[in-house]
């Protein structure tokens, strides 16, 4: 397992990360998301020991991670980096010595995955020469090339076309049929949710949600309701006890329900307005429960 | 993992990858091979020029019909007057015409003991004019005083005492101040190389992935290890074509002190190398653009061109106050002190001063600015202020 556990950081007096814990499984995926600023980056820079944390640990197999065991992890940092001056494959060669390869597996390697990213025919270029987008699969080269035990990748997807994306998730769920965990932080929840295993919703330095997205879907699940009433005049349900309207457009009507608060009631109130089309509890999709789990707590005053 | 997975490089294993790229990466670079080229052309060009002037130049003149006087008369006055002779005999004045338009002697000498002495040459030369007609001359006074019945052996000769004591120390100075002001642009350049490189890996965010790998002293280790090999060779190849060349051009009367000041120079070279890289490298970890570089490298570069003017004014007075107290400052002694010991002003134990004087600030360096280098290198935006890096703390 790859545990985060209990991170702490302030920088001054602002508080970053305020006891973030999640655990990824080998071979497994998992997605962490948060608004801008919510502290992802902090995170994945505290396990790679660019950032020392106030409290907490991050550990592999048990043992928390230091110099050594941090080499056996791909990373992948949110401001891409690479010498804009070396060669694509000396380059990859590089960093996979850096990781502990020796020189001839080194290049092997650095070959091998120049190929799998396309990028073979570029291999004596200069990265400066590359265009952006072949420059991010060097960067996931880069992160892919020593054989990683761990992958930790800080918005790998970002700036990449449909194409590109396809191709990396490819490699990562390969990485991950291996055995590999993957963690990797995006703003684009349709492919956390297409790619992940489980999800963490990081919100104000703390984990606010984490779990397989179906889990999550479920325990929110029996919340939202959707109702379509043709005939109903606006406002119909605004009054009903425990019931918010998410959302009203003519009669199609999206209503949160309180813990507690009686669906059979809503569903009279509805039938009273004429027709019912539609009566139904609603999944959540992730970008709602993504909404749902970083807004600020309404009437909680700092 | 398998067995051939990877292992843990520890600490000496990475600053040799480290350096290894900033060798390979460095050795290619245009800008490395134009000054490296730049500095070996200025530096035959200059012994050239001494060869030039110093009229060590063998002149060959072409001698029609000599009677076995005109031949050693040449050489002698040759000699006295620092230009090298070498007489050709020849048979008669078409051959030498000949051989002068071949170019294969610089002048011929024609009737050099008759009434009518005829000097040949294609462009005129003052230096060979001047020694035919010394000789010639002299050789026909000495004939006319023999003929008027006069003693030739009674003429006074002048005998010459120098007052020196004995050493020629000019000498060494003059190589000393070369060797200075080849030091001096070498440990620009380097330290330079150092910062570009330090500036290059924050500007291309690079920097997180190697931390990521490493710790930041050994890749500053790495880095300034690499290069200094580089600049170190690239001093010794200077020195070596130096000396040899001095020796080829025959320039220095004694070997052994020109290939002494030499190495002396070269060890100062290393000692100023590791503080400047030191500081460079700090300072240049402070920013984030190379426009930034020239601000924050200021101070560093003043010391340094501070030092090369110091040790110029040491040149011409070695023995002076300025020389003797500034050849203990770490930071000018490397350019200051080897002039002093070229010039033979400077005591054994003077020199071991300041070399550990030195040793001190460059442990003090490399202790404070790995401290600024580890907590500036990630905060890549803007510019970081020198207490907010000592400040900073990283896991």
């Amino acid at each position: 397992m790859l545990e985060f556990d209990g991170l702490h950081k302030s920088f001054g007096a602002n508080r970053v990360l305020d006891g973030v814990s999640f655990a990824v499984a080998p071979g497994s995926m998992f997605g962490f998301c948060g608004s801008n600023g919510a502290g992802k980056t902090t995170t994945m820079r505290i396990a790679m020991g660019l950032v020392r944390a106030d409290a907490g640990e991050v550990r592999w197999q048990g043992r928390p991670l230091d110099q050594a065991l941090r080499r056996r992890i791909g990373y992948m940092p949110e401001e891409r980096g690479l010498y804009p001056k070396m060669r694509v494959g000396e380059q990859l060669a590089y960093f996979a010595r850096l990781h502990g390869l020796d020189g001839a597996a080194a290049t092997r390697a650095a070959e091998h995955w120049a190929d799998r990213l396309g990028l073979g025919e570029r291999r004596r270029d200069q990265v400066e020469k590359l265009s952006l987008g072949n420059q991010q699969r060097v960067q996931l080269a880069a992160a892919l090339v020593s054989r990683p035990e761990v992958l930790i990748l800080d918005e790998p997807f970002s700036g990449l076309d449909p194409v590109g994306v396809d191709a990396l998730a490819e490699a990562l769920l390969e990485q991950v049929r291996g055995g590999v965990p993957v963690v990797f932080s995006s703003h684009q929840l349709d492919l956390v949710e297409r790619l992940c295993d489980a999800v963490g919703i990081l919100a104000r330095g703390a984990m606010v949600a984490t779990g397989p997205v179906a889990e999550l879907r479920r325990r929110e699940s029996g919340r939202l309701l959707r109702v379509v009433v043709p005939d109903a005049p606006p406002g119909w349900a605004a009054a009903l006890p425990g019931v918010r309207v998410v959302s009203e457009r003519a009669g199609d009507t999206l209503l949160e329900l309180a813990p507690g608060a009686d669906d059979q009631a809503v569903l009279a109130a509805a039938l009273r307005t004429g027709r019912v089309g539609h009566f139904a509890w609603r999944e959540p999709s992730l970008v709602e429960l993504f909404r749902e789990a970083v807004a600020e707590p309404a009437g909680v005053a700092a | 993992m398998t067995a051939s997975g990877p292992g843990s490089p520890g600490s000496t294993a990475l600053v040799r990858l480290v350096a290894a790229r900033e060798v390979s990466s460095r050795i290619r670079d245009k800008n490395f091979i134009v000054s490296s080229a730049v500095i070996l052309l200025l530096l035959l060009g200059m012994m050239v020029f001494q060869v030039a002037v110093g009229g060590v130049e063998a002149g060959r003149i072409a001698v029609v019909a000599d009677d076995g006087r005109l031949g050693p008369a040449l050489e002698a006055q040759g000699e006295a007057v620092g230009v090298e002779v070498q007489v050709v005999d020849t048979m008669d004045e078409a051959e030498a015409r000949a051989a002068v338009q071949a170019g294969e002697v610089d002048a011929a000498l024609l009737d050099g003991t008759g009434p009518a002495p005829e000097l040949l040459l294609v462009d005129r030369d003052p230096a060979l004019e001047a020694v035919v007609g010394g000789a010639v001359s002299g050789l026909a006074v000495s004939d006319r005083l023999l003929e008027a019945g006069v003693d030739l052996q009674s003429i006074p000769e002048v005998a010459v005492t120098p007052l020196g004591d004995g050493e020629d120390d000019g000498q060494q100075v003059v190589v000393a101040v070369i060797g200075i002001v080849v030091l001096y642009g070498l440990l620009f350049l380097f330290a330079q190389f150092v910062a570009q490189g330090v500036v290059e890996e924050k500007s291309s965010r690079v920097v997180e992935l190697l931390l990521a790998t490493m710790r930041p002293w050994q890749l500053l280790a790495g880095k300034i290890l690499g290069l200094g090999l580089l600049g170190l060779g690239q001093i010794v190849v200077i020195g070596v074509v130096g000396v040899a060349g001095a020796l080829a051009f025959d320039l220095v009367d004694v070997p052994g002190e020109l290939i002494g000041t030499v190495a002396t120079v070269i060890a100062w070279f290393v000692l100023g190398y590791a503080f400047y890289a030191c500081v460079f490298a700090v300072a240049a970890s402070l920013v984030s653009r190379q426009e930034d570089l020239g601000s924050v490298l200021t101070p560093a570069s003043m010391l340094l061109v501070v030092g090369f003017f110091v040790a110029f004014q040491a040149a011409s007075d070695p023995s002076g106050t300025l020389a003797a107290v500034t050849s203990f400052v770490p930071g000018l002694s490397p350019l200051v002190m080897p002039v002093r010991q070229a010039a033979g002003e400077a005591a054994g134990w003077e020199v071991a001063l300041a070399v550990v004087l030195m040793l001190v600030a460059i442990g003090l360096a490399v202790r404070l600015g790995g401290r600024v280098y580890s907590g500036a290198l990630l905060r890549t935006s803007g510019k970081t202020r020198l207490r907010e890096a000592l400040r900073a703390e990283r896991a």
